[in-house]
């Protein structure tokens, strides 16, 4: 060949290439959705239920409820809430996903990004009676992206054997600190995990810090307000704590459970995930109280809501709303509590273990973590500060650069480049 | 075989084109049989793979048209598949034209063509040992090589969390990743960092565990030690635990506050805590020392097996010429070991400079650093996981792990082709 004929040759060939490829006529149609009616009943809907024992059996007295009113059977996979989104993005547009999936919250922008989860219409009806702050938790872009089925934020556990009372304001919690800490015999007032940002979140939102400013439940993200007054004075407080000696450095959960359950520590930072273990070691010295108050305002918890999602690709998306719905009314919640001890996302659900009486206490001032999917450069960063402000470093130097990383991230990821 | 006459018109180069089409030259040549099996094959592959091809080759130049219905994912896959297809089928269509060509050369010369069954019998007996490899280069294919070009594909492409299939589709971005790697400052500074401390981790906790082996080795070696073989299996024993349960019990061990090594030893004796997980020099000290624990029994079991085939002759002849022990050391047990276990050596620096489980086990990465994302032990394969799976970073961590993969090639062509064995094997 001639040099002249090369570039028209490659020409002609992406030419032909480009013009093959599939006959997409009438393929967007086929994603339209349908209202829920008599006439396209399925005959059954398939959901993944999370790997776990209880939660299974949980289900499937749930969805034998849900054949008996409607006739529909559910079919159960057990299928890890953990390994579920990365199955969903490769199976669902291949038709191979279930109808419901299970996810928390704090992936719900993740989620939307990868165009998962089905837009949820939900009435005013079926609206009622989640707990507040819920169904916002879900919403991304205006959008509702699932319907909520149980929710969790961490608490006060105390040991009666050294506390008789909580403390119920940070000044208290310090005086605890003071009086228990003899950190050469591991032995303390108090304890959490400070350099999680879960754990910390409550100090600097006490005195005026937030993550992203909000506006009607949307997320600003480009006003980050962990470096501000409030932010410095809050980490302060956290750096005052370490350099007195009431929290010890690289803690981590196993060292901090460890200690609780020997009995050498006052109060701890947890969750209700360890209600079970807690209780079995410590029985009746174990109670739980809500976060102690800071300038009379009780300390705002991080907390997380888990969801029925729809699978955007389902064929059956009106029903399986309906299902969602079913699984999380009050009848199905009390049904899920009474096997799997999560507190559920229903406000008329009767808990009857005081146990968990520290947790509704907080709930009602829980912060359900932000669900932008830039939230997730919060942690990592964060984490790091908490760590650098432990080991003694200039708080406000610390947190400004901080936000900075975090912006800087923001911007890697990708956020608003489209 | 049977005389047949020279036929002078015939033309091997056409008979050669004509197999472009494999199967029409072979008819040319009247080879009647052949000629019509290979044009069914030909045709039954078209038919079969005709979709494959039609979607791959335009999925891999558009990566999909329509938001939230084409995958661009799965077109690159179906890309990569019609890719080796077309290389699988231009070789066939290169050899057929071969046969073609030597066939009618044959017809031109009046030679005899040796039926379809003859040449079967032949090429079953000269191809049997390609029938045998094949399926391992088949799997080779499908396990190595497909991911391989899935993650340089991916390299190219804007894929991260704001950009994700199946809502959106993805495009080409040519080199931009790497452009942004090293024009960025964040990613530059984080890049640079990380990659000097992978550098010194591979070749600092590598040669340790080596030196430490070798010496071992050479004392547990030497005539006066009795129970030769306890000593081994004893030191062997680090090499038998699963190095994850050995790396999180050294986690614990070296906490700052709680774990034993201060608490019991460095507290009582010397009134003071080293900060094994706080400060990045003592956490990088700390996975040194873990790495040569762990890594030291391969390679001592290695030397111990290679210096018991090191003749006794050599050492006595030493004696006679009044070598040192010293000079016996240097000049025949050191060249013999060597010589013998270079290429399974780097394959240990290779190791150790994607060695994810201790990093991540270890301290995930940490103390953190001011200003930087990635940690302060951080090396380039727990950094890209952290970017992937973390952050959702997908096109960037796939041009990362290209460039390990550049890195760690280079490193083991260079080695390899230092190394006296492999020039030897030439």
């Amino acid at each position: 060949m001639k040099k002249w004929q090369y570039p028209i040759s490659t020409m002609a060939v992406l030419a032909v290439l480009s013009a093959c490829g599939p006959d997409r006529e009438g393929v967007m149609e086929e994603l339209e959705t349908e209202p829920a009616t008599e006439e396209n009943k399925p005959e059954s809907l398939h959901i993944w239920v999370n790997d776990d024992e209880r939660e299974l059996v949980a289900y499937r007295e749930i969805g034998e409820n849900f054949e008996r009113e409607t006739g529909i059977e559910v079919r159960i996979t057990p299928f890890s809430m953990g390994d579920q989104l990365e199955a969903m993005s490769l199976d669902a547009p291949a038709g191979g996903g279930p109808d419901l999936f299970y996810q928390p919250n704090d992936m719900v922008g993740s989620i939307t990004l990868q165009g998962l989860a089905a837009d949820i219409e939900l009435t005013p009806e079926q609206e009622a009676g989640y707990l507040d702050g819920t169904l916002d938790a879900l919403t991304y872009e205006g959008e509702l992206a699932g319907v909520p089925a149980a929710v969790e934020t961490y608490a006060l556990f105390y040991n009666t054997e050294i506390l008789s009372e909580p403390p119920t304001t940070i000044e208290e919690l310090e005086a605890i600190g003071e009086e228990y800490t003899n950190a050469g015999a591991n032995e303390f007032g108090f304890l959490l995990e400070s350099k999680e940002m879960y754990f910390a979140y409550p100090f600097y939102e006490a005195y005026g810090g937030y993550i992203f400013a909000e506006d009607g439940g949307d997320y600003d993200t480009l006003d980050i307000g962990l470096a501000n007054d409030g932010a410095v004075e809050g980490g302060e407080v956290l750096q005052r704590f370490h350099q007195e000696g009431y929290l010890p450095q690289n803690l981590n959960a196993d060292i901090l459970n460890g200690l609780f359950l020997d009995g050498s520590v006052g109060a701890v930072f947890s969750g209700p995930w360890n209600i079970a273990e807690y209780g079995e070691n410590l029985g009746d010295s174990l109670k739980t109280a809500p976060l102690p108050t800071v300038n009379g305002n009780p300390m705002r918890s991080l907390g997380g809501v888990k969801a029925w999602m729809v699978n955007g690709y389902s064929e059956h998306i009106s029903w399986a709303t309906e299902l969602a719905v079913f699984m999380t009314n009050d009848e199905s919640a009390q049904i899920f509590f009474e096997n799997k001890r999560e507190i559920p996302a229903r406000a008329e659900v009767n808990l009857d273990d005081e146990l968990y009486e520290g947790f509704q206490e907080q709930l009602e001032h829980a912060y359900f973590m932000p669900n932008v999917p830039e939230v997730s450069a919060v942690w990592g960063p964060m984490g790091d500060a908490n760590v650098f402000i432990s080991q003694g470093h200039d708080v406000r130097e610390v947190l400004e650069e901080t936000v900075e990383l975090i912006e800087d991230e923001i911007q890697i990821m990708g956020a608003g480049r489209e | 075989m049977k005389e047949v006459a020279p036929m002078k018109n015939h033309n091997p180069k056409l008979a050669s084109m004509l197999s472009i089409v494999p199967g029409i030259g072979q008819l040319y040549n009247r080879q009647w049989l052949k000629g019509s099996l290979l044009l069914l094959v030909t045709a039954a592959f078209i038919f079969v793979f005709y979709d494959i091809f039609n979607m791959g080759y335009w999925g891999l130049f558009t990566l999909g048209t329509l938001d939230g219905v084409d995958d661009s994912r799965v077109l690159i896959g179906q890309g990569i598949v019609a890719v080796f297809l077309t290389v699988f089928a231009a070789i066939m269509v290169f050899l057929t034209m071969k046969d073609a060509r030597r066939v009618a050369k044959m017809r031109v010369e009046g030679e005899a063509i040796p039926s379809l069954r003859e040449r079967t019998k032949h090429s079953w007996d000269k191809g049997f040992p390609y029938l045998l490899v094949l399926p391992g280069l088949a799997l080779l294919l499908l396990a190595v090589v497909f991911p391989l070009l899935y993650m340089i594909v991916l390299a190219f492409t804007d894929y991260n969390l704001f950009n994700s299939p199946p809502r959106n589709v993805l495009s080409w971005v040519g080199f931009q990743n790497f452009i942004d790697l090293a024009t960025i400052p964040i990613w530059r500074q984080t890049f640079i960092s990380v990659l000097s401390w992978t550098i010194v981790w591979t070749v600092v906790a590598t040669t340790l565990q080596i030196a430490l082996a070798l010496f071992l080795a050479v004392i547990v070696n030497d005539k006066r030690i009795k129970y030769k073989k306890l000593i081994r299996t004893v030191l062997i024993l680090p090499w038998a635990v699963p190095s994850f349960v050995t790396i999180l019990i050294f986690a614990a061990m070296f906490n700052d506050g709680f774990g034993a090594i201060n608490s019991d030893l460095f507290v009582p004796l010397f009134d003071f805590a080293v900060p094994w997980l706080s400060d990045p020099f003592y956490t990088r000290i700390a996975l040194i020392m873990i790495q040569v624990w762990l890594g030291f029994p391969f390679v001592f079991a290695l030397f111990t097996g290679i210096l018991q085939s090191v003749s006794d002759d050599w050492y006595e002849a030493a004696d006679m010429d009044g070598a040192s022990r010293v000079q016996k050391f240097r000049f025949i047990t050191l060249p013999h070991v060597l010589f013998a276990t270079a290429p399974l050596l780097i394959m240990q620096y290779a190791g150790n400079f994607n060695n994810f489980n201790l990093i991540y086990l270890f301290n995930e990465g940490g103390p953190p650093v001011r200003g930087q994302s990635a940690g302060s032990t951080d090396i380039l394969i727990s950094w890209v996981y952290s970017l992937a799976f973390e952050n959702s970073q997908y096109s960037m961590a796939a041009a990362i792990s290209i460039i390990i993969g550049i890195l760690v090639a280079l490193f083991a062509v260079f080695q390899f082709r230092r190394s006296a064995s492999f020039k030897e094997d030439r």
